[in-house]
């Protein structure tokens, strides 16, 4: 089809105007508010120049949440991966209730996460709890445990509820790569003799490039927002290690009332996210064919 | 063969009862245990096949407590979310996959990386935008934001729907002299149908479920989200789990209904199109 240059762009402006306007003008204003020194939101600060800057890189606080935000993102990425193949390779078989199963695995990713902290709240409490008396019947524990109670515990219990929440999302559009994938590769390999494995290293992984670069890219940066799980089970604790860069912004703003330090990091924060999608599209995005 | 069958039927029946303990045994859970007595949820004994059945905690939510403004509130929010989402990422995707243009891939790829910045990096920002142009505590305020957050995936999942529409038929009827609005409104729209009945349900979820900017662009109660109003609960020192979990299984029930209608377009929309 012949390029349609000012149409194409009539269509896309509205979208595009509307969005530019919501991300540009508060990056705009938050970068104002970077070089200023405002404490309480409607005070105004003197200028101050790159100094909230020099300060952040030399703030433990923000090195903590910088870290815990990459254990976040490596430790999501990982367990995403695995419930949501797990999940995909089964549905993608036949069996009876397949469909069901197919249209209600994404049952934890339409309700409200608040609706998730609620479940995971009470299946992991530690007074009443189901899985403290489940894992106390079969002998794993000795006594009930405080999921949330250590940092370790608490990071991985979050990262798991999270994962918990996403992973049957991301099954499904890994289902739309399998379902991409022409049935004939497998019986032709089946015929070289290929086993199990071997078919899902060379024929299926290879296939889902155009998925996975966009569930790698789409997914390292919802999983870095991720906000209001973390926030409603555990406020970043214990001792700060469950506060990634999103809550630090939060408190930082809202808690703790230093409006020009979020800005900061917030500046900061969105460089870097940046930085990571055009490194990862520049090397990752595959070859359009059209 | 019969080695690797026997293989395949182990794998599959392990992991299908792993995914039913680990993603539908908790909705088991919450529901019975919202009919449970305040005593029989807290007690340190659980019981998988409930002793007592009891409707006090719905009783209480529905008719003793804000929950039916906070519905109304997050109605409202939802479906105006939802229909400027559609209105918007429809047109972008018909301009983006159907209109090649200069520059069409940079949209494309830049709608995907906004996905980067919406979420807290934005909420200070916006919070003191919103408050300059007086927007702060307004259904406007939380719908603006909401659109931002569904559009870029929205356009993303329409792509595979206008993939699919050959250009001949919108070419067959520009030569039998057809407007571009006859062309969309009587051929791509309904063709479409499918893929836009799994886009509104996409950014309606992404609306419902949407807590950070509700929590923190509105304070006045009576424009406050269901998602907030639980939150508030959530907060509390000593939790009301018979309350909680009656207000939690009913917030989620406006977007299951919605889903037993529709959802079968949003997950064949997401696993048979997405791929070209």
């Amino acid at each position: 089809m012949k390029k349609n240059n000012i149409e194409g762009w009539l269509f896309v402006s509205p979208l595009v105007i509307w969005i530019s306007l919501i991300i540009l003008v508060p990056i705009y204003i938050a970068f104002e508010l970077s070089l200023f020194n405002v404490k309480i939101i409607g005070t105004s600060g003197k200028f101050v120049g790159i100094d909230n800057y020099i300060k952040l890189f030399s703030k433990s606080k923000f090195l903590n949440a910088s870290l815990n935000s990459f254990y976040w993102i490596i430790g999501n990425a990982i367990c995403q991966t695995f419930f949501a193949f797990t999940i995909a390779l089964t549905i993608n078989y036949k069996f009876p209730g397949k469909k069901i199963m197919a249209n209600w695995i994404i049952l934890s990713f339409i309700i409200p996460t608040v609706v998730v902290v609620v479940i995971w709240k009470l299946m992991l409490s530690s007074s009443s709890g189901i899985i403290n008396s489940v894992l106390i019947d079969i002998g794993l524990l000795d006594e009930a445990t405080g999921f949330f109670s250590s940092p370790n515990k608490a990071f991985i219990s979050l990262v798991l509820i999270n994962s918990w929440r996403w992973s049957p999302f991301l099954a499904l559009i890994i289902l739309s790569g399998l379902n991409s994938i022409n049935r004939e590769m497998y019986d032709a390999s089946k015929v070289d003799g290929a086993n199990f494995v071997q078919q899902f290293l060379f024929i299926t992984f290879p296939n889902l490039k155009s998925v996975l670069f966009v569930l790698g890219l789409v997914g390292t940066l919802l999983s870095f927002n991720i906000f209001d799980i973390i926030w409603l089970i555990t406020k970043g604790g214990p001792s700060s290690a469950t506060t990634t860069l999103p809550l630090l912004i939060y408190e930082t703003a809202f808690t703790k009332f230093r409006i020009s330090q979020a800005a900061t990091l917030s500046i900061v924060t969105s460089f870097l996210l940046l930085l990571f999608s055009i490194i990862f599209i520049k090397s990752m995005a595959p070859k359009e064919d059209d | 063969m019969i080695k690797e069958n026997n293989f395949k039927l182990i794998f599959l029946s392990l992991s299908l009862l792993l995914i039913i303990l680990i993603f539908f045994f908790p909705f088991f859970w919450i529901i019975t245990s919202s009919f449970k007595s305040p005593e029989e949820i807290i007690a340190t004994s659980t019981t998988i096949i409930p002793r007592s059945f009891t409707l006090e905690h719905y009783n209480k939510i529905l008719f003793n407590s804000d929950f039916f403004i906070y519905l109304k509130n997050s109605l409202i929010v939802s479906f105006s979310s939802m229909i400027i989402s559609i209105i918007l990422s429809v047109s972008a995707a018909y301009g983006l996959h159907k209109l090649k243009f200069y520059g069409n891939k940079f949209v494309e790829y830049s709608l995907l990386v906004t996905y980067a910045f919406p979420g807290v990096i934005l909420l200070v920002p916006i919070y003191l935008l919103f408050a300059k142009v007086n927007l702060l505590n307004s259904y406007f305020a939380l719908i603006v934001v909401n659109v931002l957050f569904a559009t870029p995936f929205a356009v993303w999942m329409l792509k595979a729907f206008f993939k699919l529409i050959p250009n001949e038929i919108e070419e067959a009827a520009y030569i039998d002299g057809a407007s571009r609005y006859i062309v969309i409104s009587r051929i791509i729209v309904p063709l479409a149908a499918p893929g836009i009945a799994s886009v509104a349900i996409f950014c309606f979820i992404i609306s419902w479920t949407e807590y950070l900017f509700a929590s923190i662009l509105i304070s006045g109660d009576d424009l406050k989200t269901l998602p907030v109003g639980l939150a508030g609960i959530v907060g509390q020192y000593q939790i009301d789990w018979g309350f909680l979990l009656s207000g939690a299984v009913l917030a989620s029930l406006p977007v299951i209904l919605l889903f037993v209608f529709i959802g079968k377009y949003f997950v064949s929309g997401l696993t048979e199109g997405a791929v070209k």
